[in-house]
């Protein structure tokens, strides 16, 4: 190469060229604003109506830039903790994490990306609520397709319909491992569940116990405050789910399965003993006398015994469970089941004096004077008729009675037609068990099957199971033949109503609609009611009853500072984990009496 | 009379030095008789800050290894996670990946245009490049949300997918940059003071590439044959015709020349991948991100970037968190060792223009 | 590749006995041997193997079996194999051979190695400090350096951000839940 190179000296100048062509990089500017691409993640908005401060923005937060915060104007209730993401602009690095696990969707990024102010503190701050109209700029979104949250719960393996009527097995099989480490890795963890279950169970923990694989934990932290999880793990009526932050776009987490699946793993009375391995302080001499051995009543039993208290439990039935023993039918909650739980309380010191009916083998006074303090689990042990013209007939029934009878081991003559007529978890029960025992059957419900307070679960399964259902229809007779036995039941046709108090619709019978449906069996599950008969006239001023339930304070004490009530005969929600709440909330309370 | 040497510090802030490094020269005259470099400005602990991470959010930090060049790490640490994990990638989020990292090539090679002739006082090409790089990034914000950091591609595949009428952008795109490459030889490659300042500039003996671990185009520019994109073929480089441009003179020009080659290349790779582009999903979704446990196991892979070899060792102990990562990457073997072997003979005004031939990413080697 | 693989098995076996061997899918291989045979196992794999390549050093702290381990990776570009050599070093005396030799950039690693885990290599001529300036801390790599309280010993955190709740807390008080402290270390 020579000194002067010629063609390398003028190439090089052909850049020359360039000279006068308008920049393009810049072409608008200052004039026009560059709009940003349409994924641009640019600086957060909140959708603060859609969000329910689960704070799984702030926890993914990898640079800890955002902040749960209380905001004026909003209150935390059932499903929303009332807490809101702030973010720390200075320390966001827009990777978007926030955005993708979102289980509700209302946290986006958007395509603002300049932001200048001289006051550092001014970066922190609160989207949605300082910039309102981000709202219009959303580019960075999580809709279902992409969200990193996984919406779809692990399927429950269960019987097919036809083998189910076959028999009293139960219906639903259970997780595997595999399926419960899987469907635990959904849960995020945010805690709203727990304020609505009546117990409070710590569901979180739990679920993580189950996901990271130590089962053995998860029942620890399961027994903490639920003397009855396996049960609750079967048949709850889980309200957890229905605030489930996930659910809010998806399957809620299958809370309930997994408290099962990990009950499960406990096999036995003793190996629950062993895992959960309870700290039984020493007897402190004190003795707590308690009536009924349902939900309410073994929950006050189990804790206060572990507190050291003395406890006698008085069952007026062979069986301890209460309505979870003789209410619940036996391919949804298996006797082995209760038995386990059972004698797992027994284990630790509960004494139960089974078949003694308080009122007439004992009498309440004699235990309550005999006890430092009583506690009443009396539960709701009576049904409402039906309340029509030849309610009398034979083959005419409580479909609560019924099921106790069934329950018990009893033989019930039904026939091969049966109507029950209601739409509770009862309806649905005493439905499936007849199909089980060969009859036809209709459930007959005054309103639409969309207002079945029923688990929608069950309604499903009974009509897999081939229940047949007569929504919007009003019950006004039960025929009898000459014998005094049923023959059919007469109803009329009903048009919903719109309540003009707001609230929910009326059914009102359609004139002329009679219609019979022919029966060998009526039941009616339409309700239950306390029987209080076994309380003495000289504790009727101290211990009021008002619509049928107990009074009492947020202690669960009746107005004898000594008397402590709870369950069906006490709250209104009428379900094994408020009983179980109930129970918890009274041993505190016990606890919190005697020690003074 | 013997002259005496005198310590010089280049950096930790020089316009010439490729982020915040500093390099000591002992200089006779201007010439260079011992160098060392010395890093430290940088340290962020990113591989420390893993161990309180989980699987997922260490995504974010991995793109912050190397700024002008995040998408081979991006690809390294999810190859990695799935190694591990055992987690298959949909073949359409193979391509689409393969689609990033050579964007990403082609980026990069346009940021070294602009640092090799900066470094040479050729200030024109570097805002020509950097300006077409900016076309890259276009593509980049409308396909990943971002422009430089991307944290698009995550194990199980890609983030999104791509946005309607994307391929014919980056066609475009691709056309519009084949026609300014030529601008670009006239400029740089045909200028008589280029040639000067980079033939015999920087030479990488031969004998000495493997005991310094010498990689990519540094490697290539010493006339081998060196490419992990067909020496261990990842992602879908198997179904993909492409060259390995190689030159002999190991010096700063055939490293260059290789450069330009590989841009080539690349945008024959991308027009092939849009070519292919299969349909169907681009994301094996992995299990809620607080909860995602990658059972026990340790995996390395490997990826080619515009500056070579870039390793990324991961080891999990069955938890959430990972028990270790560990990024090679091309600086940190070319801009200690090796430059620290290659500088003593040359001139001070060279420094720079070595080390942005040598790929040097400060960031990358302190991480 | 199988039978590369079992090739090379083989003939290391049959130089360095005690060498345990893990085999995996494709073109990974995996070695584990003593420390002090690190040096002339690498020395063979490059001169007599094909291994040309040292691709990386890496290094990962097991306290709790009181190991550190060093895993050299390395790349035969003729066999295209990838080779994993494993090795343990005792924490409480943690000193290996420099291999700096073999494969020059290994300086580096070792530099890094040496000041972030505290491993001292016999031979290794470098300046004291790599990347760390003034450190008078355990090595940071260590598992038992806590980053997060070395953060809030070492810096301030803005003020402004005090009032941040959290979620799972707010429901509880808000809820009356008192939750156990065994199974707190199961919430988020």
């Amino acid at each position: 190469m020579s000194f002067f190179d010629l063609q390398g000296t003028l190439k090089p100048l052909t850049a020359l060229k360039q000279f006068g062509k308008k920049p393009h990089t810049l072409k608008d500017i200052p004039w026009k604003k560059r709009e940003a691409s349409d994924r641009y993640r640019g600086l957060h908005f909140n959708d603060l109506d859609e969000c329910i401060g689960c704070g799984n923005c702030s926890t993914i937060c990898q640079n800890a830039a955002i902040d749960m915060i209380h905001l004026e104007g909003i209150e935390g209730k059932k499903g929303d903790s009332g807490l809101r993401p702030r973010v720390d602009n200075g320390r966001c690095c827009w990777c978007a994490l926030c955005v993708e696990v979102c289980p509700t969707g209302s946290l986006s990024l958007t395509k603002d990306y300049i932001y200048v102010t001289e006051d550092p503190d001014a970066f922190l701050w609160t989207p949605g609520v300082d910039n309102p109209d981000g709202a219009e700029r959303k580019s960075f979104v999580s809709d279902k397709d992409h969200s990193l949250n996984d919406f779809n719960r692990i399927p429950m393996p269960e019987l097919e319909g036809k083998e189910r009527v076959k028999s009293f097995a139960e219906v639903v099989l259970g997780y595997n491992e595999q399926q419960a480490r899987e469907e635990a890795s959904r849960c995020i963890s945010c805690g709203i569940c727990t304020e609505v279950c009546p117990d409070h169970m710590h569901i979180p923990e739990y679920i993580n116990a189950i996901a990271s694989g130590n089962d053995k934990d998860a029942v620890k932290i399961i027994y903490d405050n639920n003397p009855l999880p396996e049960m609750c793990g079967k048949v709850c009526t889980r309200r957890c789910e229905d605030v489930c932050a996930i659910a809010t776009r998806g399957d809620s987490v299958a809370i309930r399965w997994l408290k099962r699946y990990a009950t499960e793993t406990a096999a036995t009375a003793d190996l629950t003993h062993e895992i959960v391995n309870p700290e039984i302080k020493e007897a402190n001499g004190k003795t707590v006398g308690i009536i009924g051995a349902g939900p309410s009543g073994l929950t006050a039993a189990y804790y206060l015994a572990l507190r050291g208290y003395d406890v006698t439990i008085y069952e007026a039935s062979a069986k301890a469970g209460g309505a979870t023993m003789y209410g619940i039918p036996k391919y949804r909650l298996p006797i082995e089941s209760l038995d386990k739980q059972i004698g797992y309380i027994q284990s630790i010191g509960v004494k139960i004096n089974f078949n003694t009916k308080v009122g007439k083998d004992i009498s309440f006074k004699e235990i309550y004077d005999k006890y430092d303090t009583v506690f009443m689990g009396v539960g709701f042990p009576d049904a409402w008729p039906l309340g029509v013209d030849g309610d009398d007939a034979k083959g005419s029934m409580q479909a609560f009675r019924y099921l106790y009878m069934i329950n018990a081991g009893d033989k019930v003559d039904i026939g091969d037609k049966v109507v029950v007529v209601g739409g509770g978890n009862v309806a649905i029960d005493a439905a499936r068990v007849s199909r089980r025992f060969g009859a036809e059957v209709t459930i007959l419900y005054r309103r639409r099957v969309a207002d079945m307070p029923a688990d929608w679960e069950e309604i499903e399964g009974a009509e897999d199971e081939g229940v047949h259902i007569i929504p919007q229809g009003i019950p006004t007779k039960i025929h009898k033949d000459d014998k005094g036995h049923v023959t059919g039941i007469e109803y009329l046709k009903a048009k919903m109503v719109a309540d003009d108090k707001g609230g929910r619709p009326r059914p009102v019978a359609i004139e002329g609609s009679e219609t019979i449906l022919e029966a060998t069996a009526v039941m009616a599950a339409i309700g239950q009611m306390g029987d209080y008969s076994f309380l003495p006239k000289e504790f009727e001023d101290k211990i009021k009853i008002e619509r049928g339930r107990f009074v009492v304070n947020e202690k669960q004490q009746t107005g004898d500072p000594k008397v402590f009530a709870g369950g069906d005969a006490v709250n209104r929600t009428a379900d094994a984990i408020s009983a179980i709440a109930d129970g918890f909330r009274a041993c505190k309370a016990i606890d919190e009496y005697l020690s003074k | 009379m013997r002259e005496k040497a005198t310590t010089i510090y280049l950096g930790p802030q020089h316009p010439g030095i490729t982020g915040n490094m500093m390099v000591r020269l002992k200089v006779i005259g201007d010439t260079i008789v011992s160098a060392q470099t010395e890093v430290g400005y940088l340290h962020r602990a990113f591989e420390k800050l893993q161990e309180r991470r989980n699987w997922l959010q260490g995504f974010t930090l991995m793109c912050r290894f190397c700024v002008p060049e995040s998408d081979p790490m991006e690809n390294v640490y999810a190859r990695s996670v799935e190694a591990i994990d055992g987690r298959e990638v949909p073949e359409r989020g193979k391509y689409i990946r393969v689609m990033v990292l050579e964007l990403a090539r082609i980026a990069t090679q346009l940021m070294w245009y602009a640092g090799q002739n900066g470094s040479l006082g050729l200030y024109t090409m570097g805002q020509w490049s950097i300006g077409d790089r900016d076309y890259i990034l276009d593509l980049f914000e409308e396909l990943t949300g971002g422009r430089v950091y991307h944290m698009y591609q995550w194990p199980g595949g890609v983030r999104r997918d791509l946005p309607e009428g994307f391929t014919d952008k980056v066609l475009r795109t691709l056309d519009y940059l084949e026609k300014r490459l030529k601008d670009y030889d006239d400029l740089m490659f045909a200028n008589s003071i280029f040639q000067k300042r980079t033939q015999g500039v920087g030479i990488v003996p031969k004998e000495n590439i493997i005991e310094h671990g010498v990689v990519g185009p540094v490697l290539r520019g010493a006339g081998i044959r060196s490419d992990i994109r067909i020496d261990e073929p990842y992602e879908v480089y198997d179904k993909l015709d492409f060259e390995i441009p190689t030159q002999e003179g190991s010096d700063i020009w055939a490293r260059a020349l290789v450069r330009r080659a590989e841009v080539h290349q690349s945008i024959r790779i991308i027009r092939q991948v849009i070519d292919q582009m299969p349909s169907g999903e681009y994301f094996n979704k992995f299990p809620n991100p607080l909860k995602w446990i990658v059972p026990a196991g340790d995996a390395y892979v490997r990826v080619e970037s515009g500056r070579g070899e870039v390793g990324f060792y991961a080891v999990s102990d069955g938890t959430i968190h990972p028990r270790r990562m560990h990024l090679r990457g091309a600086a940190y073997v070319h801009a200690i060792t090796l430059l620290e072997s290659i500088l003593p003979g040359q001139n001070i005004a060279d420094v720079s223009a070595i080390m942005n031939s040598l790929g040097t990413c400060a960031p990358e080697i302190e991480r | 590749m199988k039978e590369i693989k079992d090739k090379m098995i083989a003939q290391i076996k049959a130089v360095f006995p005690e060498a345990v061997n893990k085999d995996y899918d494709g073109n990974r291989l995996d070695l584990t041997v003593n420390k002090e045979a690190v040096p002339s196992v690498l020395l063979y794999l490059k001169d007599s193997m094909g291994f040309r390549h040292l691709s990386h050093i890496a290094y990962v702290d097991w306290i709790e079996q009181g190991e550190f381990e060093l895993v050299y990776i390395l790349w035969s570009p003729l066999d295209k194999v990838k080779l994993y050599v494993h090795t343990r070093i005792n924490r409480e005396n943690p000193v290996i051979e420099n291999i700096d030799m073999i494969w020059r950039q290994a300086n580096t690693y070792e530099r890094e190695i040496r000041e972030m885990l505290g491993i001292e290599f016999t031979g290794l001529v470098a300046p004291d400090e790599f990347i760390l300036e003034d450190w008078d801390d355990i090595p940071p790599f260590r598992k038992d350096f806590d980053t997060l309280e070395y953060v809030n010993r070492t810096f301030w955190h803005r003020p402004g951000r005090e009032d941040a709740q959290d979620v799972r807390s707010t429901i509880s008080e808000r809820s009356g839940e008192e939750i156990p402290d065994f199974a707190k270390k199961y919430s988020r």
